[in-house]
């Protein structure tokens, strides 16, 4: 869905992008994660044919862009962080202007988008009384408006409050679920990204660090969370096993963890508990960009 | 209607519905009821007295609504025209990049040269409504002062001199409103024109502005009588020949031609600036 390969971008002096290469396949939830100036915005408006990359190739549904950009984008959503509207025009009518640059859409179908985003009562009022999250919702809307094979959500969550990050998510999900929507989104917010994507790239000063699934990095051994009487007794079994303790009780085993506990009970360790320990995302984004 | 119909129905609708349309509007026909109130003025009308008398003609038959109207007209425009069109142009796209709709429609399988068309052609329209509508309040301000009559038309620096009787009096200010406007549409495509530039919409209307004045100042200087042709406003100003007793359709059409040609070329190099940007937050 799409692909970006050996992308560049210097804005004067600052490179923005160098040399990314990116895929995303059709129907995935994909999340792009970096620090502020890391290249994401850069990134989706590069997509957008927004910002002409130096060098690089850029597809979006199978289209070049820039030069096939109305092909690629003819079924693309996007919003950004603060989604811009006319503010003097009621939502329906930046509805109606906005999807006018892409086709001619049916009232009902303007209407079932703006019910699905929860909007329906508020419509008619000029945007200036929306509230942040009324506008993100908007910002939503057009986005499926008509309705998209890829949307790319650069920061949606932003600036909204719990209940308007639960609910913007939600929707997502259903919309990912429902319509089979290929999702790539960038959000600051790791709790948000981990629960809606599966695959993640990661950005630092415009270089890609990591790209791939975030609960497991590939060659990593899993992890076991110990709760041990006498860590100096366990030294050397642990070592013997090839067992890495990585910090506190984390503990990193390839083998059968039954083998382990086994050993450490036959060396007299005493082992209060033992469980599985779940990769954050926010600790697989601490180790990429090489923080404690 | 086709997509085209509908995107620069649009983008009309976003001129027009802006709180800033009304106050101007308004501010133009509180501007005609000021001039209206100055030729009122007994040293005003009495030198306007002594100019139709003193060439033989009778001031209560040619100081009428139509003289009026045309009064108004030209100190309108010459007072709050220009800026209001530079504003207007000055404003379209750089208001919208600044405010960040621009990045929204960018999201739309639309070329740039489309969406600066649409704006382009918006903007030479409501140039034509707003002029009309100066045209038309000021000929009805006009008509309930003075009532109906002769045109009186005096423009020294354009040599013109004239008298009509009331039917092709209106005649001639019909044609005088949309020459006005053709004319006007190059303040407001010189605005478009650095809107498209990686600028503030106050710095655009600022550019326009000066230059359009700078323009008209040095115009007028003898100095540079022999090159009046390369002056922007020497073209502008071609509408009041329509009240010329021979109108010459000729030079009408090769000062509007060059009119045409710099609106045309405005538009190339603001759709070149564009092509060439990135818009970003």
């Amino acid at each position: 869905m799409i692909h970006l390969d050996h992308v560049t971008k210097t804005f004067g002096k600052r490179k923005a992008l160098s040399d990314l290469s990116l895929h995303v396949d059709r129907g995935e939830l994909f999340g792009l994660l970096g620090h502020n100036g890391a290249g994401k915005s850069t990134a989706f408006g590069i997509l957008l044919g927004q910002v002409r990359p130096d060098c690089g190739r850029v597809m979006v549904r199978g289209h070049a862009i820039p030069s096939q950009r109305s092909l690629a984008l003819a079924r693309v959503g996007a919003i950004f962080e603060s989604p811009c509207f006319y503010d003097y025009l009621s939502g329906f009518r930046n509805l109606e202007i906005f999807t006018r640059y892409t086709a001619l859409i049916p009232r009902k179908e303007i209407e079932a988008a703006v019910e699905l985003v929860g909007l329906r009562d508020r419509i008619h009022d000029p945007v200036r009384t929306y509230s942040h999250g009324m506008r993100q919702r908007l910002g939503l809307a057009q986005s499926l408006l008509p309705e998209p094979e890829l949307i790319l959500l650069d920061e949606p969550t932003e600036g909204l409050d719990p209940e308007g990050i639960h609910e913007i998510r939600n929707l997502i999900l259903r919309l990912h679920r429902e319509r089979q929507l290929t999702v790539l989104l960038s959000s600051h917010l790791l709790a948000e990204v981990e629960m809606l994507c599966g695959r993640v790239a990661i950005l630092r000063e415009g270089e890609l660090l990591y790209d791939g699934p975030w609960r497991e990095i590939a060659g990593t051994a899993p992890a076991f969370r110990l709760n041990l009487d006498d860590w100096a007794l366990a030294g050397p079994v642990l070592e013997r096993a090839d067992a890495v303790r990585s910090g506190g009780d984390l503990v990193r085993f390839r083998g059968d963890p039954a083998d382990l506990i086994a050993a450490l009970v036959h060396a007299g360790v005493r082992i209060r508990s033992v469980e599985p320990h779940r990769r954050t995302l926010e600790e697989l984004y601490l180790e990429v960009i090489g923080r404690p | 209607m086709n997509l085209f119909g509908w995107q620069l129905r649009g983008e009309l609708r976003k001129l027009f519905a802006r709180k800033r349309t009304y106050l101007g509007f308004g501010a133009f026909v509180i501007l005609e009821i000021l001039i209206l109130g100055l030729l009122q003025l007994p040293k005003v009308k009495r030198s306007f007295r002594n100019l139709i008398e003193s060439n033989g003609y009778a001031f209560e038959h040619y100081f009428s609504g139509l003289t009026l109207a045309l009064l108004i007209l030209m100190w309108t425009i010459f007072f709050l025209g220009a800026l209001y069109l530079a504003l207007v142009g000055g404003d379209i796209l750089s208001k919208e990049v600044e405010d960040g709709t621009m990045r929204m429609m960018l999201c739309r399988p639309v070329s740039r040269f489309r969406i600066l068309l649409v704006k382009f052609l918006a903007c030479m329209l409501y140039t034509v409504a707003l002029i009309g509508f100066i045209g038309l309040t000021a000929l009805l301000a006009g008509f309930v002062q003075g009532g109906v009559g002769g045109i009186f038309v005096f423009a020294p620096l354009e040599d013109v001199f004239a008298l009509y009787e009331f039917g092709p009096g209106l005649l001639r200010y019909a044609g005088a409103v949309g020459l006005l406007s053709a004319s006007l549409t190059t303040v407001t495509a010189l605005g478009f024109l650095f809107s498209c530039f990686n600028m503030k919409p106050a710095a655009a209307t600022i550019i326009t502005l000066s230059l359009f004045f700078v323009d008209s100042i040095l115009r007028n200087v003898p100095y540079f009588e022999s090159i009046k042709a390369f002056f922007l406003t020497a073209h502008m100003a071609a509408w009041i020949h329509v009240f010329d007793s021979h109108v010459s359709w000729t030079r009408l059409i090769e000062h509007y031609a060059v009119l045409f040609a710099l609106n045309a070329t405005f538009f190339v190099i603001g759709w070149l600036a564009v092509e060439s940007r990135d818009f970003k937050s």
